[in-house]
Order: C-alpha cells, then structure tokens, then sequence
C-alpha cells in the first residue's frame, strides 16, 4: 500500500492556483465593474440597448423619450475609465469616440459631451442634474444616481 | 532681375495652380501679436488638461490652434523653406455654439489662416449655420441645416482645418488639394440628411444645394490663374456614408456639381517682359469632384484609402496665360496610409498619394510641349525681345512633372495630453503638381524630386 504522504507541496501548489485564479477574475471583474449611470427619475428604461446607449455617447441622440434634453458627461481621454466604458460597456474604441465628437464640433453640427475631471465630480454631476448621463465604478454607486444596465 | 519688376499676376501660366501676391516677408507688430497668443495658448494648454467652456446651459465653445515648421529641398512649402525653416504656416479657430432645444443648434467658426503668402491669415466665418433634426423610433434622424456649412466631401473635408483631425500635418495633398480649397471647404445655402442607426451599422446621406464661396475669391489667388472673379451658380454636393456599428469600418461616397462664371473687366493683361497678352473676358468652369473613401480600424491599426475622378470643365477660358486649361479636363488622385497606434499616445503613419492633373497625359509630357510651344508662339510674336528676355519667358514653359505628384510620407505622433499634440513628418516627392505657385512662381526653377521635413504643435479644447 503507498504511503499516502500529506502532501504541503500539492496544497500549497493548490493553493497558488486558485489564488491566482482568483486574482485574474479580480482584475477582469475589475475591468467590467464600469457602468452607465443617470440622473434620478430620467424616463428611460433599463436595460438600455447598446446601440441606443452609443448613440447618447456619440452625441447623435440628444433628447429622452419625453422630449427633454440629454446632458452627457465624461472623463478625460486618457482616464482609464474613460477607456474601460468605451471598450466594455459600448464595444467602441476610445479613439473613435473622441473622432465623432471632433466632427460634430469642428463642423457646427453638434456639441461635444462635457468633460470632467474626477469620479467624485462625475457623481455630483449626475446627482444634481436633470436628464445627465454618464458612467463610473460600479462600488461608487450612489443613491442619487441610478444605473443603466445595457441589453 | 527682370522678374522683379513686373506685377505679379503675370505668373499665372498654370492650370492648378494658385497665384502668387507680392512676396513680402517682413514681420509686421500683428504677426508678432498673433505669435505671442498662440505661444501664451499652447503654454496655458500645458499647464491644463481640460479646457472646453461650457458657459452657460447648453452653449459651448470650442477652438483649436497649430503652428506648423517646414523645411525642405528643391521647393518652397509655405514660405522661404528652402534650407531654412519657414514657420509661415498657422491654423487659428475658434466656435461657439448654442442648443435653446435639444434638437435645435446653433453655431458658428472663425478661422484664422496663414499659408506662406497664399492666406495672410486674416479671419472669415468658415461655418454660421442653424441645424433642425427630428428623431422617429430612436434609430432614425431627419433633419437640415441652414446657412454656411462645411461641404460633406471624403473622411477629412468636415474638419479639415483642425490638426488634430488630420492623420498627418498635411492631409494627402492629391485629394485634399490646396489650390481648389475655397471651393470645397464651405458653401452658403441648405443642406438636407438622413441618418439610420441600426445594429448592422450607421448610414447618413448628406445633400446640398447652393452657392460656394467662390465669390469671395479673386480668380487669380485660385488655381485659375486669371485677373477676373469667379461667380457661383447654384451647385450641389452629397455624401452617402456608413460606418460600421463599432466604426471599425467606413465607407463613403461623395461629389459635387459647382459651376462658376468667370468676369473680368480688362481684355488685356501685361506679360512678363511687358507684352500685352490678351485674355478672356467671359468664361465658364465647371468643377465635378468625386471621391470613394473607404477605412478600416482596429484599436491600434487604421487603414484609409480615397480614390478622386475629379472633372474640370471650362469654356473661353483658353489663352497664352491659362494654356492647360482644357475643355474637359479629367484629372485623378489617390493614396493608401496606415496608422499604428504603437503604445498609447504615440502614433506612427505612413502613406503613398499620387496625383494626376491630366489622367490622359499621365506622365506630363504632352503638356509640356504644348506649354512650350505656346510660350514659343508668344517669343515670336512679341518684338524687341532680347534673348535673355526670351530665356526668361522661356522658363515659365511648365514642365511634365509639374502635372503629377507621388508623395512618400512617414510621420510620428505624440499626445501630451487629450488636449496638445505635436508631430513630425518626412514628405519624398516626385513633382510639384500639388505645389503652391505663390512661393515656387517660376515652373523653370522648381525641382522636381524634392524632400519635406515638417513639425507641427497643436492644440484643441
């Protein structure tokens, strides 16, 4: 009969294993944990299309379906959430955003988002105005703001 | 020099060609005002990373600055640049818009030019218009826009001025030519699209019909080469564009109809060695550009190609000066550029454009001798002419690689921040098609295999 030896090398080989199994699913978690937010009681209904949600982004959708205005706010380009909604929540490249924005202010025919420089500025932003839409952390949630959940 | 006496407009002998004004390179106390602003802009750019105005609910302000530096061999690239670097090259705008409701906007630019001699950089309202849309279901758009409005032309043409935009410190000069530049950038009258969002992708068709700038042009600083103006008559231009839902693909369609009456008051211009030449008095031109667009992108590649069929039509306006200046002219231009977003912020480009003034007569030959057989015709008619006068006369022959251009560009980008850019750039050319006359104005002394080196810094907010 083989000695069954307790074997420290195996858990502990387990062990670092599942560690790291669980590190890597933190840091993916980490990377979907962005989502969509809008102000209290703005009529729209969740889950929102993807589509319908990047056309509020890029600037081409402008009004809620009660006719009010839709006010957009972001973080700067180079803020990694700023990247991290682009590429999880709405499936488009940074670059590409910032191209449709240029087009409509450079040509006259539209406005570009309003640009923000803290999570805590996004979150007071969204809390205090009327029809705004914009995205942070999921644990930064707020009571003021309400999430948006995409299809 | 016999050259420098005589008035400027007599240069003009090339079709394509804009003309030159005096040469005058003296700094005057505006230049040196305009340069401390834009010096005070970029360093206050540095210091800041966000810098859009929002001024009240729903107004916005927007601008955008870039100073370009060029140095090349062979030709002048806006201003003395031979040798030395000549920083004769600056992008100023700024706009403001308003939206009293959401599917209502108002806006307007103010662009402040300077290009070597061509454009002294005093300001002109490049867009004021008013946009109306009406959204049906949340994927269909409708709307109009009224008023001066940037003619929807290729992947570029809507922000053509905004270095940021741009994919290199010039766009390819084949299809974004200077020398047509006020007819293309922005035309007065009404505008109609249509926009479909759907899963499989965006689809916007652009329509325009009215009046380009032209008017506000003499035709001698256009590539006429002629002393009278140029009147509009109605014209349209469209666009049919689809982008893919992700934008990793685009296509385009777009072209334009612009006919212009040419009227000029004198009959009879003076020659380079005091000829009297004569020169048309009514004639018409007609402008059909096309052009096919196509554009692929993934998070760190782009690959762009245009494609131009662009057709000149003109009648009356054939003389001694204008001698290339064929009925129908059919003239083509396109290129291929990749770019490779290597790490972030940085960017590395290159591209191949090419561009012929006539697609019969590719390799500029047959223009050649009949420009010189022109200026020929015209030695033996004047009287008293010397032969170093003759001579003279004699270089202002184009030559055949003055109707194509083949440009070889690599480039490298660097975003200091979303907010300032700079760039630097390598340009190999085999021509001067695409080069401005107004620092190059004697054909017989420009070269024909020349290099381009350019940096650029700019910002936008």
């Amino acid at each position: 009969m083989p000695k069954i030896i307790s074997c420290y090398t195996c858990r502990f080989r387990n062990m670092a294993l599942w560690s790291l199994i669980l590190l890597f699913s933190g840091s993916m978690m980490a990377e979907e944990n962005v989502v969509a937010v809008v102000h209290y009681g703005t009529p729209v209904t969740t889950p929102i299309s993807r589509i319908r949600l990047s056309s509020i982004f890029s600037m081409r959708l402008t009004t809620w379906s009660d006719g009010s205005a839709i006010k957009v706010f972001v973080l700067p380009d180079d803020n990694p959430l700023n990247s991290t909604f682009c590429k999880q929540i709405l499936k488009l490249f940074p670059h590409q955003l910032r191209y449709a924005w240029d087009r409509l202010v450079y040509s006259g025919t539209g406005q570009a988002p309003v640009i923000l420089s803290s999570t805590q500025e996004m979150e007071n932003k969204i809390a205090n105005t009327p029809g705004a839409i914009g995205y942070l952390p999921k644990e930064k949630k707020d009571d003021n703001v309400a999430i948006l959940l995409v299809e | 020099m016999l050259f420098k006496q005589i008035p400027p407009h007599h240069y003009k002998y090339r079709l394509f060609r804009p003309i030159p004004i005096a040469h005058i390179f003296t700094v005057n106390p505006r230049t040196i005002a305009r340069k401390l602003g834009l010096i005070f802009l970029l360093s206050f750019s540095l210091n800041t990373n966000c810098l859009s105005f929002e001024l009240f609910d729903s107004v916005q302000i927007h601008g955008f600055a870039s100073q370009t530096m060029f140095l090349t061999s062979g030709n002048n690239m806006f201003g003395p640049s031979i040798s030395n670097p000549s920083f004769d090259f600056t992008e100023l705008g700024i706009n403001g818009s308003w939206s009293p409701m959401p599917n209502l906007l108002l806006s307007m630019q103010i662009i402040s030019r300077r290009a070597g001699n061509g454009y002294d950089g005093s300001p002109n309202v490049d867009f004021g218009l008013l946009d109306y849309s009406h959204f049906f279901e949340d994927d269909f758009k409708i709307g109009f826009r009224a008023g001066r409005i940037r003619i929807p032309y290729g992947l570029y043409n809507d922000t053509r001025d905004v270095a940021f935009t741009r994919p290199s410190i010039l766009l390819p000069q084949s299809v974004y030519f200077e020398g047509t530049r006020d007819f293309t950038i922005s035309a007065d009258g009404l505008l109609i699209y249509a926009e479909l969002l759907k899963p499989w992708g965006n689809l916007t068709l652009e329509l325009f019909g009215g009046y380009n700038r032209s008017n506000e042009l003499d035709a001698k600083f256009s590539f006429l080469s002629l002393p009278g103006n140029l009147e509009p008559n109605p014209g349209f231009s469209g666009r049919l564009n689809y982008e893919s839902y992700d934008a990793s693909l685009r296509f385009a369609l777009s072209g334009g109809y612009i006919p212009m009456d040419y009227k000029s008051s004198s009959s009879l211009i003076v020659g380079p060695t005091g000829t009297l030449i004569p020169t048309p008095t009514k004639g018409k031109l007609t402008f059909t550009p096309m052009l096919l667009s196509s554009q692929y992108n993934t998070d760190k590649w782009t690959f762009t190609s245009e494609y131009s069929p662009f057709f000149i039509n003109t009648s009356g306006l054939n003389t001694v000066v204008n001698p290339f200046a064929d009925s129908n002219n059919f003239a083509q231009s396109y290129y291929f550029q990749v770019a490779y977003r290597f790490a972030p912020k940085w960017e590395l480009m290159t591209r191949y454009d090419a561009m012929y003034t006539n697609s019969h007569d590719q390799n500029g030959k047959e223009s050649e001798l009949k420009s010189q057989y022109l200026i020929n015709q015209l030695i033996k008619n004047t009287t008293n002419l010397s032969s170093l006068e003759a001579y003279n006369l004699f270089q202002f022959a184009s030559p055949a690689y003055s109707h194509f251009a083949k440009t070889l560009t690599v480039g490298l980008r660097y975003d200091i921040s979303p907010m300032m850019m700079i760039r630097a750039e390598y340009n190999y050319i085999n021509g001067t098609a695409w080069l401005p006359t107004q620092g190059n104005p004697i054909p017989g002394e420009t070269k024909q295999y020349w290099d381009m080196f350019g940096l650029q810094v700019s910002i936008r907010f």
